[in-house]
């Protein structure tokens, strides 16, 4: 852990970045009664990108995360995924190819781990209810091939030794993963972390970054927000500083560390040291 | 008091249970997934006898068919009607209040309950001109009872727990085994992160009030069986019992619903059967039923308040 080089070499993507973005959000703002917790950010995310976004408690940053997924109808702006402009409704945003974990782990909890990530695949599969009345071949088909996706997804984030276990009763990191694993069965572009590694150990956090790597070998764009700097620094090819609900700046990740009012808007005055360090050094005192 | 007659208390109790138990369930789905007491579900229920009435006495040539050969028609009417019903009802009624206080659905439940009643009290006819503000006849099994040792079943008896156990099991499937049935669980269990799998909860709500309407029906036809008559105010007492099994078997809980009829079946009749039993307490017995009944849901309610099978807050499945 600690021999990780200061400024990587940044994780070199197979699909170039900087092609067409699949999502472009543009002035996204949120406002809660006179509260603005989003002001006019925008977004874009190129195909097989790792962003990752950053910024002090209060930012704005989940809140974003609930816009960009339907959650909360933003005030104002407009999200266009795959050259799509995507109308605020969750369910329609799952079917256009976004997916997201949480901040506070939202699984089905009375469900096994199998269901919930079946469940994941509700917008990917079509069953009528006549035919599942009648078990007629198309049920049967589209439940063998939600299993076996949901199989699949499982073994790929190594938690086959839980699929049949009830969501609640799974340990703490693997409930992150299944977490994952459900938002991955919808055959998401884009997939949304929310502190994906709130509350592992270093050894799974490091684990984690490896799956974040295979997860955008399969083709996937992620959007990852983390208070884990040292973690966000090595993984993403670009961050996105949000501060009080605006973007302070973004750029490559030693951009980014660099900027002075980065580190001022996460110390408050402009400190000998670096945010990352700054971070790390406050999650190790925890 | 003999062993026998105890038993056929049981057989009374088990019979009754599960006619509750098979309403109890569409109040329970409803409230699991929209938290709505739907007070019109009793309603339900009723119209579903009427359907089943209706297709029995208008569709020529039903009646002169043999009973169990008219029985799937019947129970297909009866299931329409009800599911048609219940839909119609959350399509106008209940859907436009899904973001009003909570207050406001549940006395349009009741409203809607009582405008039920009086449209089928006012405007249902049989031929020949009858209608239904007194009791109607409904047809029934004919034939003895088959004795088990003293303990006498009847055929619609036997009917009434075969219908309810099949339809158990079907739920059972449904819920745990369709992509429509996790889909369910998991709006129960999150609604927000249900939308966010790509389920839409308006969806799921059509089909929680469908399929609880389908098993009213199930029971209407059976109460239908038994007693021989069907009325426009049957749903009242049966809703509230029903009503009161979902809460005694825990309030969003499919198995809790049919374990709650039963248990309430059950102490029903085996208090007031038992009272009546002996003279000292014999005006205590058969008059007394309901108050029994209602006593039992005040005593789960005071030791367990989240019933039988409920568990605490927000984990409803």
């Amino acid at each position: 852990m600690s021999t990780q080089p200061a400024n990587p070499p940044g994780p070199v993507s197979g699909t170039a970045p900087g092609s067409e973005p699949i999502l472009q959000a543009r002035g996204v703002t949120m406002r809660f009664g006179g509260l603005t917790a989003v002001d006019g950010v925008d977004l874009d995310v190129a195909g097989g990108e790792i962003v990752g976004l950053i910024g002090p408690n209060g930012a704005g940053k989940t809140t974003f995360f609930n816009c960009l997924t339907g959650l909360y109808p933003p005030t104002a702006g407009s999200i266009t995924f795959r050259g799509q402009r995507l109308a605020p409704k969750p369910y329609r945003v799952a079917e256009a190819g976004i997916s997201r974990t949480f901040q506070n782990i939202r699984l089905f909890p009375n469900m096994t781990a199998l269901e919930n990530v079946m469940v994941g695949r509700h917008c990917r599969t079509r069953e009528g209810l006549l035919s599942a009345i009648g078990r007629g071949p198309r049920y049967r088909a589209a439940e063998r091939e939600a299993r076996q996706t949901a199989r699949e997804l499982l073994s790929f984030l190594d938690l086959d030794r839980h699929a049949s276990a009830i969501a609640r009763s799974l340990p703490y990191g693997d409930q992150r993963k299944l977490e994952i694993a459900r938002a991955m069965a919808s055959d998401p572009g884009l997939l949304l972390l929310d502190e994906p590694a709130a509350g592992m150990n270093p050894r799974e956090t490091l684990a984690l970054r490896e799956t974040i790597f295979k997860i955008r070998q399969r083709g996937l764009s992620v959007v990852v927000i983390e208070h884990d700097m040292r973690f966000i620094f090595n993984l993403c090819d670009r961050l996105v500083v949000l501060a009080r609900g605006r973007k302070l700046t973004e750029g490559r990740p030693d951009e980014v560390r660099a900027d002075e009012r980065v580190i001022a808007t996460y110390l408050g005055t402009a400190p000998a040291a670096a945010p990352g360090t700054a971070e790390q050094e406050a999650s190790d005192a925890r | 008091m003999s062993v026998t007659v105890l038993l056929q208390l049981v057989e009374n109790g088990l019979v009754l249970g599960a006619m509750y138990g098979l309403i109890a369930v569409g109040y329970t789905m409803v409230y699991g997934t929209i938290q709505l007491i739907n007070f019109a579900h009793g309603e339900i229920f009723m119209l579903g006898g009427f359907g089943a009435l209706t297709v029995y006495a208008w569709i020529p040539g039903v009646a002169h068919l043999p009973l169990f050969a008219a029985l799937p028609l019947m129970l297909l009417g009866g299931v329409v009607v009800a599911v048609a019903a219940a839909v119609g009802a959350e399509r106008l009624a209940y859907r436009p209040l899904r973001t009003a206080p909570r207050l406001a659905p549940l006395i349009t439940a009741i409203g809607l309950s009582l405008a039920l009643q009086q449209v089928v009290s006012l405007w249902y006819r049989l031929p020949g001109g009858g209608n239904a503000k007194a009791p109607v006849a409904f047809p029934s099994f004919g034939g003895k009872a088959f004795d088990l040792g003293g303990v006498l079943v009847q055929r619609a008896d036997l009917f009434t727990v075969i219908a309810a156990a099949v339809c158990m099991a079907g739920l059972a499937w449904f819920v745990a085994r369709t992509r429509s049935g996790r889909a369910m669980q998991a709006t129960a269990q999150d609604p927000d992160t249900a939308r966010l799998m790509g389920i839409d909860p308006d969806r799921m709500i059509v089909v929680a009030f469908a399929v609880g309407a389908a098993l009213a029906a199930v029971a209407a036809l059976t109460q239908g069986l038994r007693y021989g008559q069907i009325s426009f105010d049957m749903g009242f007492v049966a809703g509230l019992k029903a009503f009161t099994a979902a809460v005694l078997g825990g309030i969003g809980n499919v198995r809790g619903a049919m374990l709650g009829g039963i248990v309430l079946g059950l102490a029903e009749e085996l208090s007031s059967g038992i009272l009546a039993h002996f003279r000292d307490t014999a005006q205590y017995g058969q008059a007394w039923a309901d108050v029994w009944a209602f006593v039992l849901l005040i005593l789960v309610l005071l030791l367990r308040p989240q019933g039988l099978l409920g568990e605490r807050v927000a984990d409803r499945a």
